[in-house]
């Protein structure tokens, strides 16, 4: 994989005037369709216009659609966004399922999105609720009021015995054990 | 090593082969404050099980009372939504990566909520929170394509060069409330089993 979108513009993750905080507004405004009357690549355009364009403007009251032939070009969608946004889009030779998926995109877009590398997956105002955490946070008032160097906080973690002290061990137990045999002869 | 003696403790309180496996603990010298400690065996259980559960009581009752005051202030929490997990927060925006169906304009509650947290409290899930404790609500805003990615290949001195173009939809979803729907239940937190509910 190449790294060439690493040179894309980039950006975090945002929504234009706050949408979907009180509700969700659409904001595609104007779609234009362009096509030729009969040319073979505005085939599934064609289709597309005498099946399915009045039920989308039926549906999206909020967008105005305009159809504009022209003679011997390409078809062509354009859809207007309301933050000034303006996305060209080719449809030469494309059926009518994947024009209707491709006005299904502009419809949801919120502008033309195509050239932004997005360096996060998450936006938000208040990073942190609870405070940052700190190095500090919920030890021991004993820390910070240390001054250092300490002999306690010099120690190692972790001190294995040492075969001096378990030999000592060991024979600290024998002693035990000895002396609980004796005290049970005695009581007998 | 604590750890170790604890569990050690509890096979302890359970067993009635003390003596073999006090045994067994001098053959592996295991160190004798733990021995001591389990000569005489008498931790009471149940009046360990009684101070847990009221000190939940009363935190439950400081949390419950916080919110019926509504001073909590801002809630958050994470949730878990198409195998990740999320911190947010009310007026987020998150993006799912992948094909996903909700579109434009649906509304949607997050249900798989891990955590949820005021300034003064935190709840944690075991796994998860309890279904319907924390009320996560948010709304799709944006459906689009990522930029164009270009998966580039090729092999030298072997006449192999591919190149793929992609571009992979992303949704975008704004969090509008985090509400905590019901009081906590002290006596339930408490004795609440790790929930059995694996996603």
């Amino acid at each position: 994989m190449s790294n060439s979108h690493l040179f894309l513009k980039s950006g975090f993750p945002r929504a234009p005037l706050q949408n979907g905080v009180g509700r969700y507004v659409c904001q595609l405004q104007r779609l234009t369709l362009k096509f030729c009357k009969n040319n073979g690549s505005s085939r599934g355009m064609r289709d597309f216009i005498e099946n399915h364009l009045v039920d989308f403007a039926k549906e999206n009251p909020g967008i105005v659609v305009y159809v504009k032939p022209r003679r011997h070009r390409a078809p062509v969608l354009v859809g207007e966004y309301l933050n000034g946004d303006r996305e060209w889009l080719s449809v030469r030779n494309s059926t009518q399922t994947e024009i209707s998926k491709w006005i299904d995109l502009l419809k949801t877009q919120n502008g033309s999105s195509s050239s932004l590398r997005l360096r996060k997956m998450w936006h938000t105002d208040v990073p942190s609720i609870q405070g940052p955490w700190t190095p500090f946070l919920l030890r021991s008032p004993d820390a910070h009021n240390q001054t250092y160097p300490t002999s306690e906080a010099s120690q190692p973690l972790d001190v294995p015995q040492t075969a001096t002290e378990k030999l000592i061990e060991l024979f600290k137990q024998q002693q035990l054990e000895a002396d609980t045999v004796l005290e049970q002869k005695r009581a007998e | 090593m604590s750890l170790l003696a604890q569990s050690m403790r509890q096979v302890l309180r359970h067993t009635t082969q003390r003596a073999t496996l006090n045994g067994a603990m001098r053959a592996l010298s295991i160190n004798q404050k733990l021995q001591q400690q389990n000569k005489p065996a008498t931790i009471d259980v149940a009046a360990i099980a009684k101070e847990h559960q009221q000190e939940c009581q009363t935190v439950c009752e400081r949390i419950n009372q916080q919110v019926a005051k509504s001073e909590q202030g801002r809630l958050f929490a994470v949730v878990h939504l198409c195998g990740k997990q999320f911190k947010v927060t009310p007026g987020d925006i998150i993006l799912v990566e992948g094909y996903w169906p909700p579109t434009t304009g649906d509304e949607i509650s997050l249900d798989k909520v891990l955590l949820a947290g005021a300034r003064d409290f935190t709840l944690i899930g075991r796994p998860m929170l309890d279904a319907g404790l924390v009320m996560v609500k948010a709304t799709i805003i944006e459906k689009t394509l990522t930029h164009t990615k270009t998966h580039f290949k090729k092999k030298r001195r072997k006449q192999y060069m591919r190149i793929n173009f992609q571009r992979s939809p992303n949704t975008m979803i704004r969090i509008n409330s985090i509400e905590l729907t019901r009081p906590l239940d002290g006596m339930a937190e408490a004795e609440a089993e790790h929930s059995i509910r694996l996603f």
